[in-house]
């Protein structure tokens, strides 16, 4: 019950910092800020040592959400990144304890993923152009080959 | 020597971002998600893009145990280290998410080896 959980807050994290950063159009640093802030916050009244598992993960899942537009177009992907996130911290529990910049890392490796996964299985997010929506003949979504 | 204007910015900025971090972390007793948050807040309302992400990737050095970075030189060693990891990798995996966190880690670890060297 308790890994679920850490996986559905990194999604909450990772989500909320890609749409502050992407949607409401603030940048990468203040998306993820303003998410870690937020986790720090609320987290900190819940059970203590839950609550700082659950503040650390929505932290990393910030700093996945830290995604450039062009590496990640769309918001969904977010959910993905932020399952490899809570799984991986899930794993990486005891690995480099009190080393700054781990859960960064770890987002870093959650993204790399992504995008691997993306190009070994042609998964290709195709993006509306100009002339495509003019004619209307080119679909949103995903297309795989 | 000249340093160009933006990476002598960068580099103070770092040690300050490191500082102040680690002092909120540590000092105050914010813990150090409120801390980086804090920073990472302040830094991306006031500073240009550039520099607002060299702070906050700087702030994640600030986030150490004190096992890992035990007085406050050891901050300013970290706050050079992030510094001048920052400048050198600028261009690598730009718009990854998690690049300011593997930058920060990679400093952390010279910083650490730097300050076991100096005991």
């Amino acid at each position: 019950m308790e890994n679920i959980l850490i996986i559905l807050i990194a999604i909450a994290g990772t989500t909320t910092a890609y749409f502050i950063s992407i949607y409401l159009n603030k940048g990468p640093t203040m998306g993820a800020a303003v998410t870690t802030l937020l986790s720090g916050i609320v987290f900190s009244y819940m059970d203590s040592e839950l609550g700082l598992t659950l503040a650390v993960v929505a932290t990393t899942g910030a700093y996945a959400g830290m995604i450039s537009k062009k590496k990640a177009p769309r918001i969904w992907e977010m959910i993905i990144i932020g399952f490899i996130v809570g799984t991986i911290s899930i794993l990486a529990t005891s690995t480099y304890v009190g080393v700054g910049g781990k859960l960064g890392t770890i987002a870093a490796i959650s993204c790399l993923s992504w995008i691997g996964m993306k190009k070994a299985f042609n998964i290709e997010i195709v993006k509306e152009t100009d002339d495509a929506k003019k004619k209307g003949s080119l679909k949103k979504g995903i297309q795989s080959y | 020597m000249k340093i160009k204007e933006t990476n002598k910015n960068i580099l103070i900025f770092s040690v300050l971002s490191v500082l102040i971090t680690w002092f909120l972390n540590h000092k105050m007793g914010c813990g150090p998600i409120i801390a980086n948050g804090l920073v990472g807040v302040v830094g991306a309302l006031f500073l240009p893009g550039m520099l607002a992400g060299a702070v906050f990737t700087s702030s994640f050095v600030g986030m150490s145990g004190l096992n890992v970075i035990p007085t406050l030189f050891g901050t300013i060693i970290g706050g050079i280290t992030v510094g001048v990891v920052i400048i050198l990798t600028k261009e690598i995996y730009a718009g990854v998410g998690g690049k300011g966190g593997t930058t920060a880690a990679t400093a952390t670890l010279i910083t650490k080896t730097i300050l076991s060297l100096i005991k």
